[in-house]
C-alpha cells in the first residue's frame, strides 16, 4: 500500500516488518525520525520487540552486539557523530560475524557542528567490514533495508542502510509499504548461526592470538567476496515477491555514453535529469550510481563503465590529503582491468550544501574540456567570501 | 566461519608447570598430644567431639589410653598447659572433654571395634604366636600393660596383692575425686579382652623364681605402697597418710572430730586433709615450702583450702610430743634461699632457731612413698638392662625371661598417666621382644614418638593413620586464627565447699552434651584436618578435589600457597619443587 | 567429608592463565558456585578477557561473551534483552569486569544500564589498578598507592572512587559489596542477586592481586580479610539504593596501617601517611554507619 512518507520512516516500517528482536540506539548525536518510530511500535504493541534506549552510540552497538550474541535480529540507527563514536564496535560486529542491520543517515562531522548531508562518516567506516548500501530514494531505503536483513544473515556479516541526511531522511515522499505476510516470505524468521547457549556453553569474541588471528581477519574477507553472490540471490528473491530490483550498482544510459557522472545518494536522481537533458542536447552521457561501495564491486563497475572516455565522479565527502572518496575507490578498482578511463573528481554539496543541475551539469562540461584530470580533486561551488579568514597572528 | 568461538577446556594447560614450591597435606602433632604422657591423640578425639561423634572420638582415646573415665579425672592434664588455645582465651578442657566421654561410654556401654588401629595384622596376631605375661600388680600400669599386651594379641595374667584391682586408683584416690563404679567400669572392660586378675596374689620372688615355667616375660608394675619415714622423735605417733586414705576407701573411717595436722605437700597430703575434712576433723597441712612450690596439684590445693583446710607453709617438723589426749607437734621455722630445686621449687633452709609449736590430736604423714620390697626395685646398672623413658626391661638373669620394671618404680613422673604410660610402652616393647628380638626396640619404638617428647603411640606401633603424622609440634604462629574466634571455656558443675565438707560426693560434675560440643569446638585441632575445606575452597586453580581424601592434582597446582595458609590448622605444608 | 553448607559445583576449570594466587579467579569461582549453570556471562578487556581463555579455549562451563572495555553493561543490556525476547528468563546474565572497566571506561555504559533498571547482575572485580596491562592506575586505585602511572613521590594522592556509593545513587534494587576471604558472605549475596530478578544488581568484590600489589600469593585471602578487618572494605549490603545493612561489624578494627604495611604497593608511606588513610577510613566507616541507621531495623537487607 502506497504511503507517503519520510525516508526514515520508510526504514522504521521496514524494521517493523523485518520483524526486528531487539533493538537500540541512542536518541541524539544526531539521531532522527526512525528510533522515535520504532520506540512507538514497540510501546503500541506493532512490533514484539524490546528497544533499548541506551546512553551513547557505542553502547547502542554494543547493546546489539550482545543482542546477536544471544540469537535475535537486531537493529539499530546512527549519523555522523554517533557512527563516529561506535567506530571500535564496527569492528567487532564485523568480526564476530553478526547479522546486524544499522541505518546511517549521512551527516557532517564537526566542527563546526552541522547536522546536515555529508557522506565522509559512513565512507570513514570503509574499513570496518561491513556491507555498505546507499539508497537514492524512500522506496528503496524501505526496500534495501529489507534486503539488508537478508543479506546479512546470509553473509553472516553487518550491513550498513546509508540515506542521505533530510534530502531522504526528512522528506516525504510516496513509499509502497509491502504487508507483513509478503515481507515474511522473503524474510523468514531469524535463524542465528551464533548463539549463547547455557546448554552447549562456548565463549564468543575472546583473544585470537597470532596463531590463528590472520586465519579469522581472511575468512571475513572470504566472506566478503562472496557478497554479490549472496546480494544477487537475495534480490533476486526479492524481485520475485515485490516486482523491484536495484542491482549493486545502477548504469542509467551509459550504453554509449562518452562521459559517465558516477555518485551515490539523492544527487543521482538529479543527474538522471540532467542526463536526460544533456541527451536531448546531443551529448553522449551517462550516471553511474553507486549503491554497494562495500563490498565494492570492480568486475561490475568495469564492464559498466570501462567503455567511456571519461568518468567523473561526484564526492559529496572528502578524504584530506587525498581526495574524493569514492574517486579513489573507482580508480583503484580500475587499475587492474584492461579498459581504464581517467577518473575525474570532483568534490560538492559537503555540509548539506544544495548540488543542483547546474552543479552536475558544470562537472560535466569542465570534465569534457579537460583533457586529463587534475591530480588533485576539483571543488565545485567555493566562494571565498562565505567564510572570512580568521586572523590567528 | 573461522570466528573467536571456544569450547576447549583449559585444562589442557598443564599449568601445574609454573609452580616452583609444592603445597601437600602435612599433619603435624598438636602440642597438648606431646605434653600428654600417653600421646593422645587430642586434636582429632576433639574434633570428633565437636561434631558430636562421642563413640569415634572415645575409640580414639582408646587407642592410646584404658582410661579416659578415671584419667579424665586424675590425671593433672599437662595437656592444658601447653594448649595453644591459652595464647588466645583460655585453654580448652580437654580433661573434662575426656571425662564426658569416657563417662557416656560407660554410660551406652560402647564397645571396642575390631580391628581397632586400621591395622589388618591387627586381626590375626590374636591367633598367631601369642605370647603370655604375668604382671605384678592391678594398678593403672600393671592394668595397662595388660590391656595393650591383650590388645596385642598377648594373654596376660595380673597378680594383684591387695583385695580389689586398680591400685591408687582404688585405694589411694578418694572417691569425691574418683568413684568406684567409674573405675569398676574400666577395668572391667580389660577383664572382658580375656584379661585374669587374680587379687590378694602379690608377686613373689618364689614366683620369679618359676615365672619361665608359665610365661614368657614379667611385668612388675607394683607402685609406692610404703610411706617414706619422718625421721623425727615421736614418729611412732604418727599415722600414715597412704593407709589412712586405704581405709577410708575400704569403708573404715578411723578419725571423728578434733584437729589433724597432715605433714607434705603432694596430692596424697591433699587428698588426706581434705578426706579428713568430710569426716568433720579440722586439718593443718605443714609443708616445708612456700605453697607455690607444693608439688601437688594447684587446682587440688585451691579446692582444698576452700574446703577449710589451713596451710602452714614453711615449716618442717622436729618432734611429736604428747599421747592421746592431744599432741605436740614442734615446728622449724624455715627460710627461702636463692636456690632452686632441679624441678624449679626454691629450696628451704632453717630460719635460725625459731620454732613454733601446733596443738593437734592426730598428726598424718604424707611426705612420699617409696615400693613395698626391695626387690621390686630394678637394680642399677646391671647388663642385659635397657632403660627407657617409662620403664626398665630386663633380661633377668635369674628368672631367665624378660621382665619389665614400670609404673612409680620406673617412671619420671609418678603420675597416673605416666603409669598407664609405662604400661604402654612395656606392652610395645615385649611385643617387639617377642616378634624381632630386643636390639629392634630401641629403633621400633622410637619410631612410635609423638612429637619430640617420651610418649608412644599405640596406633603409629600398629601403622595406623596416625603413622603419617609429622612429629613436628604445631605452634600457636602457626596457626591462622583468623578462623578462631574468643570464646569462653565451658565450666562444669562443682559443688560448693559447704556441700563437699560433708560427704565423699564427687566435687566435680561433668560437662552436658552441649558444654561438651561446644568446648571441643573451641579446640583449634592443631596439626589435623578437620575437613574445614578451605584448602579446596580458595584453591584459585580447582586442582584440589575428593578422591576419598583431599588430594592436590599438581597437573595444575601453580603453588600459590593459598591453601597452606588457609589451612586453620597447619594441616598443610610448602616445600621446593625438588627441581 | 565436607561439612560445608555452600554450593559445590565448580564451573571453572583449571589450567586458566591467572597469576598463581589471583584473587579474581576466587572470586569467579565462588560466584558460579552460587549462580549455577544457568549463567551467561559478559566480560569486557580485564584480567579475566585473559583468564577466561583464548582461541579455542575456555576456562568457563558457562557461555561467556567476550566484549569491547568500556561495553560490559551494554552489551549485558543487549544479551538480556535477546534471551528475553527468545522467552528464557530463567538464565541470569552476569556482567563481569575488572575496576578498569567498571570505574573507568565503562563507567557510562554502567550507569546508563542501571538507570534503565536493566535485569542483570553486574560484577566489578577490584584488583585497585589496571593489572593486566602492568599495573596502571585506575580511580579505583586507592589513595597512596604507587603503580607504573603513579611512581615514586606522585603516588595516588586521590581517594578511591565509592562505587557502590555511585551505583547505589542510581536506586537498584540491590547493590552489595564481596570479599573473597568471606566465601559464605559473597555466596549469599551472589544467591541474593540472582533471585532478585528484574532490575540491575551491583556487586563489588573485593579481589587481591599478588602480582600487582606486590604480596606473596599465599596471602591473597589473609590480605583481603585485613581489608574487611581494618574497615578499608567494609561488607555491606543497600537495597534500593536507600537500606543499608551492614554484614560485618568489624569490632574492634585492626588498625588500616596493618593492611597497608604488608603490601608492597605502600611500602613508602610514612607514619603520617598511614594517619591521614586511617582518618579517611575512620571517616568512611562513620558515613557507613550513619547510613546503616537511618535503615529502620526491619526495612534492612
Amino acid at each position: 500500500m502506497k504511503e507517503v512518507v519520510e525516508g526514515s520512516h520508510a526504514v522504521s516500517e521496514a524494521v517493523r516488518l523485518a520483524r526486528v528482536q531487539v533493538m537500540s540506539a541512542y536518541p541524539i548525536t544526531p539521531q532522527t525520525h526512525i528510533v522515535e518510530a520504532l520506540s512507538e511500535y514497540c510501546a503500541d504493541g506493532r512490533m514484539a520487540a524490546r528497544f533499548i534506549c541506551v546512553e551513547s552510540e557505542h553502547s547502542a552497538m554494543a547493546a546489539v552486539i550482545g543482542a546477536a550474541s544471544g540469537g535475535v535480529r537486531t537493529f539499530t540507527a546512527t549519523s555522523s557523530h554517533g557512527l563516529a563514536l561506535m567506530h571500535e564496535l564496527l569492528h567487532w560486529a564485523s568480526a564476530a560475524r553478526l547479522p546486524i542491520v544499522m541505518a546511517e543517515v549521512n551527516r557532517a562531522l564537526g566542527p563546526g557542528w552541522n547536522i546536515w548531508m555529508d557522506q565522509t562518516d559512513s565512507l570513514a567506516q570503509r574499513d570496518t567490514g561491513w556491507i555498505q548500501l546507499y539508497c537514492e530514494d524512500g522506496q528503496e531505503v524501505l526496500d534495501t533495508t529489507l534486503l539488508a536483513f537478508r543479506l546479512a544473515e546470509s553473509a553472516s556479516l553487518p550491513v550498513m542502510v546509508v540515506l542521505d541526511a533530510f534530502f531522504l531522511s526528512h522528506t516525504y515522499e510516496p513509499v509502497d509499504i509491502p504487508d507483513q505476510a509478503s515481507v515474511d516470505r522473503f524474510l523468514p524468521a531469524f535463524q542465528p548461526r551464533i548463539q549463547l547457549d547455557t546448554q552447549d556453553p562456548f565463549a564468543l569474541s575472546q583473544m585470537a592470538p597470532p596463531g590463528c588471528y590472520m586465519e579469522m581477519r581472511h575468512d571475513i574477507e572470504a566472506g566478503m567476496r562472496r557478497i554479490p553472490e549472496h546480494y544477487t540471490a537475495a534480490e533476486e528473491a526479492f524481485a520475485s515477491v515485490f516486482g523491484r530490483r536495484y542491482g549493486m550498482l545502477e548504469a542509467y544510459r551509459c550504453e554509449d555514453a562518452d562521459i559517465i557522472l558516477a555518485m551515490a545518494g539523492t544527487a543521482v536522481s538529479t543527474s538522471r535529469q540532467v542526463v536526460d537533458d544533456l541527451r536531448e542536447r546531443g551529448e553522449k552521457v551517462g550516471v553511474l550510481k553507486l549503491r554497494m561501495f562495500r563490498p565494492f564491486p570492480a568486475a561490475l563497475l568495469a564492464s559498466l563503465a570501462g567503455d567511456a572516455r571519461k568518468i567523473a565522479v561526484l564526492d559529496r565527502n572528502f578524504c584530506f590529503g587525498v581526495g574524493g572518496i569514492f574517486a579513489q575507490e573507482i580508480r583503484a578498482a580500475l587499475y587492474l582491468m584492461d579498459s581504464r578511463p581517467p577518473v575525474y573528481s570532483y568534490i560538492a554539496g559537503l555540509g548539506g550544501r544544495d548540488v543542483t543541475p547546474e552543479t552536475i551539469e558544470e562537472i560535466y562540461v569542465r570534465t569534457k574540456q579537460s583533457e586529463r584530470p587534475a591530480p588533485e580533486s576539483v571543488w565545485i561551488g567555493l566562494d571565498p567570501a562565505a567564510c572570512p579568514v580568521c586572523r590567528t597572528d | 566461519m573461522r570466528i573467536s568461538r571456544s569450547n576447549v577446556s583449559t585444562e589442557i594447560n598443564k599449568t601445574g608447570s609454573w609452580r616452583f614450591v609444592r603445597p601437600g597435606y602435612d599433619e603435624k602433632t598438636a602440642p597438648c598430644s606431646n605434653a600428654c604422657p600417653v600421646g593422645q591423640d587430642i586434636a582429632r578425639i576433639e574434633m570428633l567431639m565437636g561434631q558430636g561423634m562421642f563413640p569415634a572420638a572415645w575409640e580414639t582415646i582408646l587407642r592410646e589410653n584404658p582410661f579416659p573415665a578415671v584419667c579424665g579425672r586424675v590425671c593433672f592434664h599437662p595437656c592444658e598447659r601447653v594448649c595453644n588455645r591459652g595464647e588466645m582465651d583460655s585453654a580448652v578442657g580437654i580433661h573434662h572433654l575426656e571425662r564426658f566421654v569416657g563417662d557416656l561410654a560407660i554410660e551406652r556401654a560402647y564397645a571396642l571395634p575390631h580391628p581397632f588401629y586400621g591395622d589388618e595384622a591387627e586381626t590375626d596376631r590374636r591367633a598367631t604366636g601369642g605370647k603370655t605375661v604375668a604382671i605384678g600388680g592391678a594398678g593403672p600400669a600393671g592394668l595397662a600393660a595388660a590391656y595393650f599386651l591383650a590388645r596385642l594379641g598377648h594373654t596376660c595374667d595380673i597378680y594383684e596383692a591387695d583385695s580389689e584391682p586398680g591400685g591408687v586408683l582404688r585405694w589411694g584416690i578418694p572417691w569425691y575425686r574418683l568413684p568406684e563404679d567409674v573405675l569398676k567400669a574400666e577395668i572391667s572392660r580389660i577383664v572382658d579382652m580375656g584379661v585374669k586378675i587374680y587379687c590378694q596374689k602379690p608377686i613373689t620372688r618364689d614366683f620369679m623364681a618359676r615365672a619361665r615355667e608359665q610365661y614368657d616375660a614379667v611385668f612388675l608394675g607394683c607402685g609406692y605402697g610404703r610411706s617414706l619415714p619422718l625421721w623425727i622423735p615421736g614418729e611412732e605417733k604418727v599415722l600414715n597418710g597412704l593407709a589412712y586414705l586405704h581405709d577410708i576407701r575400704g569403708g573404715d573411717n578411723t578419725c571423728t572430730g578434733g584437729r589433724a595436722a597432715v605433714i607434705g605437700g603432694g596430692n596424697t597430703a591433699i587428698d588426706v586433709a581434705r578426706s579428713l575434712t568430710r569426716l568433720g576433723v579440722e586439718p593443718i597441712l605443714v609443708y616445708r615450702r612456700r605453697r607455690q612450690d607444693m608439688p601437688a596439684f594447684d587446682h587440688e590445693v585451691e579446692m582444698a583450702l576452700a574446703e577449710g583446710v589451713q596451710l602452714m607453709p614453711l615449716v618442717a617438723p622436729v618432734r611429736i610430743d604428747g599421747g592421746d589426749g592431744g599432741m605436740v607437734l614442734t615446728l622449724q621455722r624455715m627460710r627461702t634461699t636463692r636456690m632452686e630445686t632441679a624441678g624449679g621449687r626454691c629450696r628451704v633452709e632453717p630460719d635460725g632457731d625459731r620454732t613454733e609449736t601446733l596443738m593437734v590430736d592426730q598428726v598424718y604423714s604424707a611426705i612420699g612413698a617409696e615400693p613395698g620390697e626391695n626387690w621390686l626395685f630394678p637394680p642399677e646398672h646391671q647388663p642385659g638392662q635397657l632403660r627407657m623413658s617409662h620403664c626398665i626391661l630386663w633380661e633377668h638373669p635369674d628368672a631367665r625371661l624378660p621382665v619389665v620394671f614400670g609404673g612409680d618404680l620406673t617412671t619420671p613422673v609418678k603420675s597416673v598417666t605416666d603409669a598407664v604410660a609405662s604400661g604402654k610402652q612395656a606392652a610395645m616393647a615385649l611385643d617387639t621382644r617377642f616378634r624381632h628380638g630386643g636390639k629392634a626396640i630401641p629403633e621400633r619404638l622410637g619410631a612410635c614418638r609423638v612429637g619430640d617428647g617420651t610418649a608412644l603411640s599405640m596406633e603409629i606401633y600398629l601403622s595406623g593413620r596416625r603413622k603419617t603424622r609429622n612429629p613436628a609440634i604445631v605452634p600457636f604462629s602457626a596457626l591462622n586464627t583468623d578462623y578462631f574466634a574468643p570464646a569462653e571455656r565451658q565450666a562444669p558443675p562443682v559443688l560448693s565447699p559447704e556441700t563437699r565438707c560433708g560427704s565423699f560426693e564427687e566435687v566435680e560434675g561433668a560437662y552436658g552434651r552441649d558444654a561438651a560440643v561446644q568446648e571441643a569446638s573451641r579446640c583449634f585441632n592443631c596439626g589435623i584436618c578437620n575437613d574445614c575445606d578451605n584448602c579446596r575452597l580458595f584453591c584459585p586453580e580447582v586442582a584440589i578435589y575428593i578422591d576419598g581424601t583431599r588430594c592436590i592434582n599438581l597437573d595444575y597446582c601453580k603453588g600459590c600457597g593459598i591453601c597452606v595458609v588457609e589451612c586453620p590448622r597447619n594441616a598443610m605444608t610448602l616445600e621446593e619443587e625438588a627441581s | 567429608m565436607i561439612h560445608s553448607p555452600l554450593p559445590q559445583t565448580d564451573y571453572m576449570a583449571s589450567g586458566h592463565v591467572g597469576c598463581p594466587g589471583c584473587g579474581a579467579t576466587v572470586a569467579m569461582k565462588f560466584a558460579l558456585r552460587a549462580l549455577g549453570e544457568k549463567t551467561m556471562l559478559v566480560i569486557p578487556a580485564c584480567c579475566w578477557a585473559i583468564i577466561a581463555g583464548s582461541h579455542p579455549q575456555t576456562s568457563l562451563k558457562v557461555p561467556v561473551l567476550h566484549t569491547a572495555f568500556a561495553t560490559a553493561g551494554a552489551a549485558a543490556s543487549g544479551l538480556r534483552a535477546a534471551l528475553d525476547m527468545r522467552g528464557d528468563t530463567e538464565t541470569t546474565v552476569v556482567a563481569w569486569a575488572g575496576d578498569g572497566g567498571t570505574f573507568d571506561i565503562g563507567f557510562q555504559a554502567l550507569s546508563g544500564a542501571v538507570e534503565r533498571n536493566e535485569d542483570f547482575i553486574y560484577v566489578c572485580y577490584d584488583n585497585e589498578a589496571y593489572m593486566n596491562t602492568g599495573v596502571q592506575r585506575s580511580s579505583s586505585t586507592p589513595f597512596g598507592t604507587r603503580t607504573t602511572t603513579t611512581p615514586g613521590t606522585n603516588w595516588k594522592h586521590t581517594r578511591k572512587k565509592n562505587i557502590v556509593e555511585a551505583f547505589a545513587a542510581h536506586r537498584i534494587p540491590y547493590a552489595a559489596t564481596a570479599s573473597i576471604a568471606y566465601p559464605e558472605d559473597m555466596i549469599r549475596k551472589f544467591q541474593r542477586a540472582r533471585e532478585l530478578k528484574g532490575g540491575s544488581r551491583f556487586l563489588h568484590v573485593y579481589a587481591t592481586c599478588p602480582t600487582g600489589w606486590r604480596v606473596p600469593s599465599d596471602q591473597c585471602i589473609k590480605i583481603a580479610r585485613l581489608a574487611v578487618k581494618t574497615r578499608a572494605f567494609p561488607l555491606y549490603e543497600v537495597t534500593d539504593g536507600v537500606r543499608y545493612t551492614l554484614n560485618h561489624d568489624a569490632e574492634p578494627p585492626l588498625p588500616v596501617r596493618d593492611y597497608l604495611s604488608v603490601q608492597g604497593r605502600f611500602k613508602h608511606l610514612t607514619d603520617d601517611d598511614y594517619g591521614e588513610i586511617q582518618a579517611m577510613v575512620d571517616e568512611d566507616w562513620e558515613l557507613l554507619k550513619r547510613k546503616v541507621a537511618l535503615a529502620p531495623e526491619e526495612a534492612r537487607a
